[in-house]
């Protein structure tokens, strides 16, 4: 199936408008041509047609629908994939009072300070402020529309206080929406359905030009939104800003993202959000699939040993700061590397701190035979590991604050957490940049409409989650922020469009 | 799922394991991925027991299985189901493990070839019908059994009462001797021995075991029947299974009680504790059963492991059957059908016990122990 993907979103021009006044009964192009007959939704008229069929799209549909719109999601994926990146996901991270699916209270500032300290900081400070106060009641409104919430366990990651997690994860929260959405009757769910353009007039999109069942169809609408994912799946998109680098990254989620509804938005004059090269990018096993692996291949181990490049050196502190906040510095340090593969090393003391890797590790009794196992050169890596050896003071290992224990006079150094390695067996994992999500999207206003670049907006054009997530998140990313900006501006892209349907 | 269709008794795979390993193998690679994610840690016991474990052997591998409740919750949660390639289906994967189980802590691990499957249950049946008859037929003749009468007849006067007690005595023995054995190898096996088991661990597996704590899913119910519809249809029709089987082992309770100690033989009045309690628990036993049947022929096929379904529908024939016959015993009491209809209803409680560790039956007690260690494992923390 990942074959099957368009080779460059950007270079599918837009198909030539259909000859004026000529569509076929039904609103369907085509026909008579053997193909299995046009789905019923294609011949009426929508309220709402909403591109995208994870988190953002549900969201917006229930939303619109709560105010009375009738609405059709087309989502691409065939229904067994469908729920894009949001069913690997697992929490969202909301402001809150004290409440039993949280250890206590997480307030504005706190929030809206912790989203100011990663990367540079939001990228349009109204929409991101926006963002965290309407997050408040967002919990309750996914309650509602049926969301399930895990009890606090002691396994999650140290972010139970902060963050609420979705019973079963992303699949079983969007699965629970799903079901929600069948029963009602005035949202329609279409699979398999690409969304290939707009036709405008001006900026007011009249209908939707889709491809089912290898026939376009056209679907009048009097609103659309747009929460169709970023590109991260478009290798050749991304090879534009990366280079030939690309050909090792792995991406973590759907290959059904290939942003080319953002490509398509673009050319109709869409304002641009979010930098070129801004990605969320993690450390995975570089055994994971190229697509779709999620979250079952990422590496704990970083902060527990070393890591070094294919020469055998290591390139960055491993020990910076504790592993939660620094998890997703490690894809785009692999990223720098040469051939963008490194290796995390560690020894049989600490072999039990992390999660178990899920394609087991390589191992052997001496790190020379070790690097040789990993393919590496046994001297380069021997020396190296001497060399951070001999720098390691000592201090009392606690891994669950920024300990004492660290090395001095080594360049980089390792700051926290930081033991010999000593202890045979020794392990090791190569490891390769598993991108999550990319940030450049379209902007959009306060009520979700798509900014034009000639400084005026979309009439009723919105968008809502990775697609437009550049106008919160610069460069860092917060883990469950990415759901909170799919529900918040979700619920305000279906509630803002329902109120421009009923005018 | 190629993956799970090796099975014990089969030969050994190419590279020399025996079937069971190529299961456990299998079972250990998809919970491997499972402790590597972790989601479903919110939804039953398997996952959080899971993640105290790094490497798995055959017994983890056991008790994470019986610590199963088959509500597939998980995978309806799991993003890692074909055609995904790691190809995830722990419910179908945990299930043909316990198929394995209750052969293989078995005692005989293989049952006489004339006693399996549907013409084993025939053979079975045969045998223990004409076991009772030849009694009855000794005892009191053709004509007693099928002498017309215009009272409620007691039934001792076809089967004389120490030969009753006698022959429902030996079954019963036989099988509780083969589950206790069969439930000692299992807690062997997955290292309860050696281990602290408290009251409060106890307490909270019957507890779970009463409330059917983990038919609940994660709290939204089984998916079951549908893979899409979480519902609360499983957990309640098996609550009348299993409390209707209870009042019915109340009723032989209550008519031992009257008998023994109070001096009052059967044939017990309409208002009387043992035909309350039988009636009341024959009706549960069999309204639940027959759901759980419905319910079985709507399944969904992804998720089930076919060996299983078929002790399942073993299980559920067999207590839908005995159901029916102990209430026909009731209605018939005061005719000339009730000698042979009590002689049926007399083989099959037989049979009942003397099959039942070899049935889905099993899973009463492995379920139990696993639930047992658990609780024991957490307590232990």
């Amino acid at each position: 199936m990942h074959a099957s993907l368009p080779a460059r979103a950007s270079d599918e021009q837009p198909l030539a408008p259909s000859p004026a006044g000529r569509p076929a009964p039904g609103g369907v192009q085509g026909g008579g041509d053997g193909l299995p007959p046009a789905p019923a939704w294609a011949g009426q008229d929508w309220d709402i047609v909403v591109v995208g069929g994870g988190n953002a799209a549900l969201a917006s549909a229930m939303a619109a629908e709560d105010l009375g719109a009738r609405v059709l999601i087309l989502e691409r994926s065939p229904r067994h994939m469908r729920g894009g990146n949001s069913r690997h996901t697992r929490n969202i991270r909301c402001m809150h009072e004290a409440n039993e699916f949280n250890s206590g209270a997480y307030t504005f500032d706190e929030l809206w300070d912790d989203l100011c300290h990663v990367g540079d900081g939001p990228n349009d400070e109204a929409l991101a402020r926006f963002t965290v106060s309407d997050s408040a009641t967002i919990p309750d409104w996914m309650y509602a529309h049926g969301a399930r919430w895990q009890q606090p366990l002691a396994g999650t990651l140290h972010l139970g206080r902060t963050n609420r997690f979705f019973l079963g994860g992303g699949k079983a929260l969007l699965n629970s929406y799903y079901r929600y959405a069948r029963t009602r009757p005035d949202i329609t769910v279409a699979y398999d359905a690409k969304v290939e353009e707009f036709e405008l007039t001006g900026t007011n999109c009249r209908a939707v030009v889709a491809s089912v069942d290898g026939r376009r169809v056209r679907v009048r609408t009097r609103a659309v939104i747009c929460a169709s994912g970023g590109y991260e799946a478009n290798l050749d998109w991304l090879r534009r800003f990366w280079g030939d680098a690309v050909d090792n990254y792995i991406i973590r989620g759907t290959p059904y993202n290939d942003g080319h509804v953002l490509a398509w938005l673009y050319e109709a004059g869409a304002a641009q959000a979010g930098q070129e090269r801004g990605f969320h990018a993690i450390a995975l096993d570089a055994r994971s699939p190229r697509f779709d692996g999620g979250i079952a291949t990422r590496l704990d181990t970083i902060p527990f040993g070393i890591v070094i490049n294919a020469s055998g050196q290591r390139f960055y502190d491993e020990g910076e700061d504790v592993w939660p906040k620094r998890y997703a510095i490690w894809g785009r340090n692999i990223a720098e590397q040469p051939g963008q593969i490194a290796t995390s090393l560690w020894d049989a003391k600490v072999s039990r701190l992390f999660l178990p890797p899920m394609y087991g590790v390589t191992q052997a009794g001496d790190i020379g035979t070790l690097a040789a196992r990993l393919g590496l050169d046994p001297g380069a890596v021997s020396k190296t590991v001497a060399e951070y050896n001999a720098a390691v003071v000592d201090g009392s290992f606690d891994p669950a604050v920024l300990d004492n224990c660290r090395t001095e006079g080594l360049r980089p150094p390792k700051s926290h957490w930081a033991q010999r390695l000593d202890q045979p067996p020794y392990s090791g994992i190569a490891m390769r940049p598993g991108i999550t999500f990319t940030y450049m999207g379209v902007a959009v206003d306060k009520d979700a409409r798509v900014r034009h670049t000639d400084g005026s907006v979309f009439r009723n054009i919105f968008a809502a989650g990775e697609i437009m997530s550049g106008n919160v998140l610069s460069t860092g990313y917060l883990a469950g922020f990415g759901m909170t900006i799919g529900s918040v501006w979700g619920r305000q892209a279906g509630t803002q469009a329902a109120r421009h349907v009923r005018g | 799922m190629s993956a799970v269709s090796p099975r014990p008794g089969q030969p050994p795979a190419p590279d020399g394991r025996t079937s069971l390993q190529v299961l456990v193998d299998e079972a250990a690679r998809q919970l491997t991925i499972c402790n590597a994610c972790r989601y479903c840690e919110g939804l039953c016991a398997v996952f959080p027991a899971l993640e105290r474990r790094s490497l798995l052997d055959t017994g983890d591998v056991s008790q994470l299985s019986n610590l199963c409740h088959d509500c597939r919750a998980c995978y309806d949660a799991c993003m890692y189901t074909a055609p995904h390639e790691f190809e995830l289906n722990v419910p179908k994967t945990l299930a043909a493990v316990r198929v394995a189980d209750y052969q293989r802590y078995l005692w005989p691990r293989r049952v006489p070839k004339v006693f399996r499957g549907w013409a084993g249950v025939a053979a079975g049946a045969a045998f223990s019908a004409a076991l009772v008859l030849s009694i009855a037929v000794t005892h009191g003749g053709w004509g007693r059994l099928t002498a017309t009468t215009d009272r409620a007849e007691s039934p001792y006067v076809f089967i004389p009462y120490p030969v009753l007690i006698g022959l429902m005595l030996a079954a019963a023995v036989f099988a509780v001797a083969v589950a206790g054995l069969a439930g000692r190898r299992y807690w062997v096996a997955v290292g309860g021995p050696g281990r602290h088991v408290g009251a409060g661990a106890v307490g909270r597996a019957v507890w779970y075991a009463a409330t059917l704590r983990y038919l609940r899913g994660g709290g939204v119910d089984c998916y079951y029947p549908e893979d899409d519809r979480p519902s609360g249809a499983r957990r309640g029709l098996h609550a009348l299974v299993a409390y209707g089987f209870g009042l019915c082992i109340v009723s032989t309770a209550a008519a031992a009680v009257l008998q023994d100690l109070a001096g009052q033989p059967p044939p017990y009045p309409w208002l009387s504790v043992p035909v309350i309690s039988g009636t009341a628990g024959g009706i549960g036993l069999l309204t639940g059963c027959a759901g759980l049947l419905g319910l079985k022929a709507r399944s969904s096929g992804v998720t089930s492991f076919a060996q299983m379904t078929v002790k399942d529908y073993g299980l559920l024939t067999a207590l839908a059957f005995l159901a029916l016959s102990g209430l026909a015993t009731l209605l018939t009491r005061s005719t000339a059908a009730f000698g042979m209809v009590f002689l049926i209803h007399l083989s099959s409680v037989i049979l009942a016990f003397a099959s039942a560790p070899y049935s889905k039956f099993m899973h009463v007690v492995f379920r139990f122990l696993a639930l047992v260690r658990d609780n024991a494992e957490i307590a232990g923390r």
